[in-house]
């Protein structure tokens, strides 16, 4: 098996270049037994093909995703530039 | 009082049509202009592109955008540019746009910009024929949106970038990829040049505010770092007012 910094490698490289994935932002934290994912994407179904790719790609890992859905509410605020 | 509306990074592909659409019919009340800072696709296909442009389209206030590192993925990043022209979207590469709003002349100048780093951490023009190409394409870039921003006259300058012009808006990014973030290039053709704001995305994981070396405010608008469809920024404000936008 890969060692822990070559597999956050292996893995982001795999979301950035899978071609359903292209996400560059997200991040490989390792924990004692597990992976977890974290950072945001525009939607559910890219969150759940990402972590769909990592279980397929690293079958021996046990993957927990941390991954939000980026909000898109309207703002409630202006800054004021100077 | 100039109010313009900005967002970064919004990759839009057909599972995000709809998700921007309720924020964006409310923009007009809200703002006179959205200014887009690159990444509107994931993959740079003509088909994402529609879908960009059906969500970003028809909005009732003038849209202008730069592309991003994403939108050249599929090397059809010309094709890109003309779907979204097409829906009436102004696309921006080395070059500038004057809007009219409320009597004062919003000038926007942009570029997707490219990567090279910043003071102490920057690539140099040296060496292999690979790595010369690599900075002479960020020194091409920056050479084109100072030559863009120098060519409008108008009352309020932007400058729109996809990359970053310093380092202090990546804060949150690691270190070692800063120098595939931004280069200082580009802030230096915005302080060349004069501005009254600087824009950019890229950074999904950098922070909001940062300033150039010459003092021009700089705002990271990737959408992971505003957390919501756009930002809302105030230039030329005739009197102190950041009281909430009305809401109707
Ligand atoms: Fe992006
Ligand atoms: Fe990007």
């Amino acid at each position: 098996m890969t060692n822990d910094t070559d597999l956050e490698a292996e893995i982001q490289r795999l979301l950035t270049e899978h071609d359903r994935i292209a996400e560059q932002g997200i991040t490989v934290q390792r924990r004692d037994h597990l992976v977890v994912l974290g950072g945001e994407v525009e939607s559910a179904q890219r969150r759940d093909e990402i972590c769909r790719q990592i279980s397929s790609h690293f079958p021996e890992l046990e993957i927990t995703c941390d991954i939000g859905i980026t909000r898109a509410q309207a703002p409630s605020e202006v800054e004021e530039i100077s | 009082m100039i109010r313009i509306a900005a967002v970064g990074d919004v990759h839009v592909d057909k599972d995000v049509v709809g998700r921007y659409r309720p924020a964006l019919e409310e923009l007009p009340d809200r703002a006179d202009a959205l200014l887009i800072a690159g990444d509107l696709t994931r993959h740079g296909t003509v088909d994402e592109a529609k879908c960009f442009a059906q969500e970003f389209g028809g909005l009732g206030v003038p849209v202008v955008v730069v592309l991003g590192n994403h939108d050249h993925q599929s090397d059809q990043q010309d094709e890109v540019t003309k779907t979204i022209e097409d829906a009436g979207i102004t696309v921006l590469e080395g070059a500038a746009t004057v809007l009219e709003i409320r009597g004062h002349r919003l000038g926007v100048a942009g570029t997707k910009g490219f990567g090279g780093g910043f003071a102490g951490a920057c690539a140099s023009n040296f060496g292999e024929r690979e790595m010369k190409d690599f900075v002479g394409t960020a020194e091409r870039y920056a050479a084109d949106l100072e030559r863009a921003l120098k060519s409008v006259e108008c009352d309020a300058l932007v400058a729109l970038t996809h990359y970053a012009p310093v380092p202090e808006t990546l804060v949150g990014e690691p270190l070692e990829i800063y120098a595939f973030l931004g280069c200082y290039q580009l802030g230096r053709s915005i302080d060349a040049a004069g501005a009254a704001l600087a824009l950019h995305g890229h950074a999904h994981h950098g922070s909001e505010r940062g300033r150039t070396p010459g003092g021009v405010p700089v705002r990271n608008v990737a959408h992971p770092v505003i957390k919501q469809a756009y930002n809302v920024y105030q230039l030329l404000s005739e009197e102190v007012d950041t009281t909430l936008i009305g809401a109707r």
